[in-house]
């Protein structure tokens, strides 16, 4: 039995090769947006699981109260480790201080790479469970010993015997390879770390033992917890560490162990508590997906019934024949489940084919795990929802014709069936009309973003990061070689650059009339001489810093909101205490500029004349000329390569690096704008089947009409008329709630737009048009049909 | 006695009025017999066709099948019935357009569990007797309609039901294919299929053993 269905299945499908299109076509497309956004949801849940300690590794947070605000710092003082290890080593399996993620640049036989790695405490290693290729992963504990990943050894060494072969990081940071490890997983937090160089060797050779204290914190602290023992409870005995050995400081402090499972999906914080993170894009996704899904098989559905029109005979016949309803159901879900299976396999390789593009938006590294036991599970279910949700409808009311109405030529207009119909469609089209809403907003609000006035030039600009004590040293030197090039206009450098001002000093400041309550922090900009000049600042009061005036080095200029925080009137001539620097008088206003997200409010900024060892950024004004950027950067390269041999020279164009703020948010643009046309491309399907369905039953009726004299334009009128109805439905239903979402959305942005008319009525305007013109490619066909042909079929 | 009405009726409410179109109907049929039911458009042929094959019902009196009281049946046991005994023979055909003439005719023991091998015997048995094994592997619409016909009366007896209902079996046939289609009745009768077909034909009805005319729902000549 099942064999003559699952037959009588395929020829059905190979007979009515439209209606698969309409129907398989949506399904397949509606599934491969699930396959690509359960593989996604996978990958963002399974993030880390891959390392073997998973459930018991954690780092130590702290949360410090600034004013009346909590802050929590993900890394910590170098102090803290020992502490741990010594006071409450019953706890912890390992405790290991580590650097964070970053580059270093290496030298192996006079060639300069920038490697990613770390410098971390020999007990890392074991935290990471590192599987070896060869050495041992113990050898961290010699001091001039480094642990390199598969990648790296292939990269410095190709087919070479790595084991032995030194390189080096600086003239006095040499270490030799004792271990080659297999690379961690891209689905983790350690993913490309290329080496691990032992931590004392840093420490040692920059001075850290006495350079920095309880207060500087620079460090990631991984722990791994002893089985049995749970991080809240080893936070609680943990949390006053910082008030011990740091009794000199008075702000409010708490520390605590903050577990793996939470590091990437949960990782902002307000205020001191968890606010999620990219957890809300998984949800946000996985809600979409389920969207699709269930618009797939809406459609799936509403087609199938609406197709059940050309059925309704075989059904009678069949009953008449000795078929049972339920053997019916069961014939017309197999041949359900024969198309769902059929465009699942479609979808798969779809998927399968989309895949790199999906990871070069999502900055993935997704395969399909075919081998897997668990991703064959999740297809079966969604398989199996999508037959059930789609096919038990349409199976269970194509089995329930009544034979002697149909053999009679009745076909039964079931007011409910048609309803159902109608309320479906008026389903897919809120969804669309929400995605619609969502999509539009995400990108007004991007565009705002991006229109906003910086208050400053970024054109033109090149930052090269200063990596060397030497080009520090160096740097008047540097800067006149660089100008004697015509390419070169001006020439500054900074302790960050203008587009990423985020160095913060908090605590210290002192001025006439402050809340002796307040705990002011402040961003600082250090910089040499023409740095304002050279971003185009606009000064508002009083002067810029001037190598006329030798006192300007205890000088600041403060932005507008800075001014309003320390709620100076006259600012121009007072004093601001700052530590034990000294009095810093106030010289200048400058206007405010955009130097952190634009989707962020101007933070209070003082901009001071730099000493030489904060510098890090040199930075280049480009001249406007033909080849100027060509020469300038040739130049940049000879002057920092002969200053600086040691280190690779990397530069960055500032209005590039500022186009990095809209990533994220670009990144979810694609994505939801993708789906969203999915959505509305399975909705117009859905369209699609019910007014070709609609066309079929009116047949007769047009025919009669037009016999009457109707116009081609009136029948269009009559039988659009009903859908119009359906997607005003619809968006009543979704602008509320699109409305409500997107404004969710917005509450993540200070600087944001009001989700407006224009927002919404453009929505309306595309779903409306989107309805009308599908609806009309079925409807004028009808319309303009002879009807002496649609009467005569009667 | 193959089966037995006694004062059925089958009245229908539409837009608020009540309307007769089975008005106490007694009628006995044995078996072997072959019946012709006659009477104008609208004066109930196919509506007593129907009742008698259940797939209608009639709203009031008895209808006996083979000695069971039919309207005191749940659908299933209903259906178990007109599965086991009863085949249809419709004027418009009703060949599912899917299936081949094969499949077409092997359909019903599809749904009687008949093993299949047992089903290649019995449907290649009746594509020999109906000189149609040359046309097994055609559908529907690439055969005339004498031939449908044909097809449809083959599938109706695949079953080996001790009833046939035939609702105007020769409608949409020129009078040739009628002959044959009536002269195929006629053998099968004879060899003790009940026959019931509803007709507007004398010369069809002539093939009958008995004619039942029918006026306004309720027979006038038996």
């Amino acid at each position: 039995m099942i064999a003559t269905h699952l037959r009588i299945g395929f020829r059905n499908i190979i007979k009515n090769k439209s209606f698969l299109a309409l129907n398989a076509g949506g399904l397949i497309i509606g599934l491969t947006a699930v396959l690509l956004i359960s593989l996604w949801v996978h990958s963002e849940l399974s993030f880390n699981k891959s390392l073997t300690n998973y459930n018991d590794i954690a780092y130590v947070m702290q949360n410090i109260t600034e004013g009346d605000e909590i802050r929590s710092y993900d890394t910590q003082p170098m102090q803290l480790a020992p502490v741990l290890r010594e006071n409450y080593g019953n706890h912890f399996k390992y405790v290991a201080t580590s650097t964070r993620d970053g580059r270093f640049d290496i030298t192996y036989n006079e060639k300069i790479l920038s490697i990613k790695g770390r410098f971390a405490e020999p007990d890392l290693t074991a935290l990471l469970d590192l599987k070896m290729i060869v050495g041992n992963r113990d050898a961290l504990t010699d001091i001039s010993s480094v642990l390199i990943s598969k990648n790296t050894a292939v990269t410095l060494f190709g087919i070479q015997d790595p084991i032995g072969k030194s390189f080096s990081f600086s003239p006095s940071m040499k270490v030799k390879v004792a271990g080659v490890y297999e690379d961690l997983s891209d689905n983790s937090s350690f993913d490309d770390m290329g080496f691990i160089a032992p931590w004392n060797l840093l420490k040692t050779t920059q001075g850290y033992e006495e350079k920095l204290g309880w207060g500087n914190f620079w460090f990631v602290v991984y722990t791994q917890l002893f089985d049995g023992t749970t991080t809240t409870k080893v936070s609680t005995l943990i949390k006053d560490i910082r008030k011990k050995h740091y009794p000199e400081n008075t702000r409010e402090s708490r520390m605590y162990l903050y577990p793996m499972s939470k590091w990437h999906l949960y990782s902002e914080f307000e205020n001191g508590v968890s606010v999620g993170g990219r957890i809300t894009n998984v949800t946000v996704f996985s809600i979409i997906g389920l969207f699709i899904l269930l618009l797939a098989c809406i459609n799936f559905m509403n087609l199938s019934t609406a197709n059940a029109l050309k059925r309704t005979k075989e059904v009678g016949v069949r009953k008449t024949l000795g078929s049972s309803r339920k053997q019916l159901i069961m014939q017309f879900f197999t041949e359900s489940i024969v198309i769902i299976l059929f465009s699942f396999c479609i979808a798969l390789v779809l998927a399968f084919i989309l895949l790199p593009t999906f990871n070069t938006i999502t900055l993935k590294e997704i395969t399909i795990p075919f081998t897997e036991f668990s991703f064959w599970g999740v297809s079966l279910v969604i398989i199996v929802a999508t037959a059930i949700l789609s096919s038990l409808y349409p199976s269970i009311y194509l089995s329930g014709f009544k034979p002697v109405k149909v053999l009679k030529g009745l076909t039964s207009t079931n007011k409910n069936a048609v309803n159902i119909r109608k309320t479906l469609i008026v389903a897919q089209f809120t969804i669309s009309g929400i995605l619609i809403i969502g999509i539009l907003t995400i990108m007004a609000q991007i565009d705002h973003a991006k229109d906003r006035p910086l208050g400053y030039n970024k054109d033109l600009l090149v930052s090269v990061p200063i990596n060397s004590q030497k080009v520090r040293q160096s740097f008047e030197v540097i800067k006149s070689e660089l100008l004697a090039s015509k390419f070169i206009k001006q020439v500054t450098a900074s302790n960050v650059t203008i587009t990423k001002t985020n160095s913060t000093n908090g605590g210290d400041f002192d001025w006439k009339d402050k809340d002796p309550a307040m705990e002011p922090e402040f961003y600082t900009v250090r910089a040499t001489h023409g740095f304002g000049e050279m971003i185009d600042w606009e000064i508002l009061e009083g002067r810029d810093f001037s190598s006329d005036f030798p006192s300007d080095s205890l000088a600041f200029v403060a932005n507008e909101t800075a001014i309003k925080y320390m709620g100076l009137e006259n600012p121009v001539g007072e004093y601001v205490r700052w530590n034990k620097n000294g009095n810093y008088k106030i010289i200048g206003v400058v206007k405010d500029m955009v130097t952190l997200s634009p989707f962020d409010p101007v933070v209070p900024s003082l901009y001071v004349l730099s000493q030489e060892r904060f510098l890090n950024h040199v930075n280049i004004k480009i001249a406007s000329s033909d080849s100027a950027i060509e020469g300038a950067i040739t130049k940049m390269k000879a002057v920092f390569l002969k200053h600086n041999p040691e280190n690779l020279f990397t530069y960055r164009f500032l209005d590039e690096q500022y186009q990095e703020n809209f990533e994220e948010e670009n990144r979810i643009a694609k994505l939801i704008g993708l789906f969203a046309i999915v959505a509305i491309f399975i909705s117009c399907l859905g369209v699609l089947g019910l007014s070709t369905y609609m066309a079929i039953q009116r047949k007769k009726e047009i025919g009669i009409r037009k016999v009457l004299g109707a116009s081609i334009q009136s029948i269009w009128q009559l039988l659009s008329k009903q859908f119009l109805v359906l997607v005003m439905i619809s968006l009543i239903i979704a602008i509320p709630l699109g409305y409500y979402l997107a404004s969710q959305w917005l509450e993540g942005y200070s600087y944001r737009i009001n989700i407006n008319f224009g927002i919404i009525s453009l929505a309306g305007i595309i779903v409306l048009g989107i309805t009308l013109l599908t609806v009309s490619f079925q409807v004028i066909k009808v319309a303009i049909a002879n009807p002496v042909n649609s009467l005569r079929s009667e | 006695m193959l089966l037995e009405l006694n004062n059925a009726s089958r009245i229908i409410k539409s837009g608020g009025k009540k309307i007769t179109l089975l008005d106490d109907i007694n009628l006995t049929v044995e078996e072997g017999e072959f019946i012709s039911l006659m009477g104008p458009s609208g004066s109930g042929k196919s509506t007593l066709l129907n009742c008698i094959g259940m797939l209608d019902n009639f709203t009031e009196g008895n209808y006996q099948f083979l000695d069971e009281l039919v309207e005191q049946m749940k659908e299933k046991q209903r259906a178990k019935l007109y599965k086991e005994y009863i085949g249809f023979v419709f004027q418009a055909y009703h060949l599912i357009d899917e299936l081949t003439v094969y499949e077409n005719i092997e359909t019903p023991l599809l749904y009687k569990s008949i093993k299949s091998s047992e089903r290649k015997a019995l449907v290649g048995d009746i594509l020999d007797r109906f000189n149609i094994v040359g046309k097994k592997d055609l559908f529907p619409t690439q055969l005339s309609g004498g031939q449908q016909q044909l097809v449809g009366i083959a599938r109706a007896l695949i079953g080996k039901p001790k009833l046939i209902l035939a609702d105007e079996p020769t409608g949409n046939l020129n009078s040739k294919q009628s002959e044959e289609i009536m002269q195929l009745f006629s053998t099968l009768n004879k060899e003790g299929v009940t026959i019931i077909q509803a007709t507007h034909s004398e010369t069809n009805a002539s093939y009958g053993s008995r004619i039942i005319n029918l006026l306004d729902g309720s027979i006038v000549t038996d």
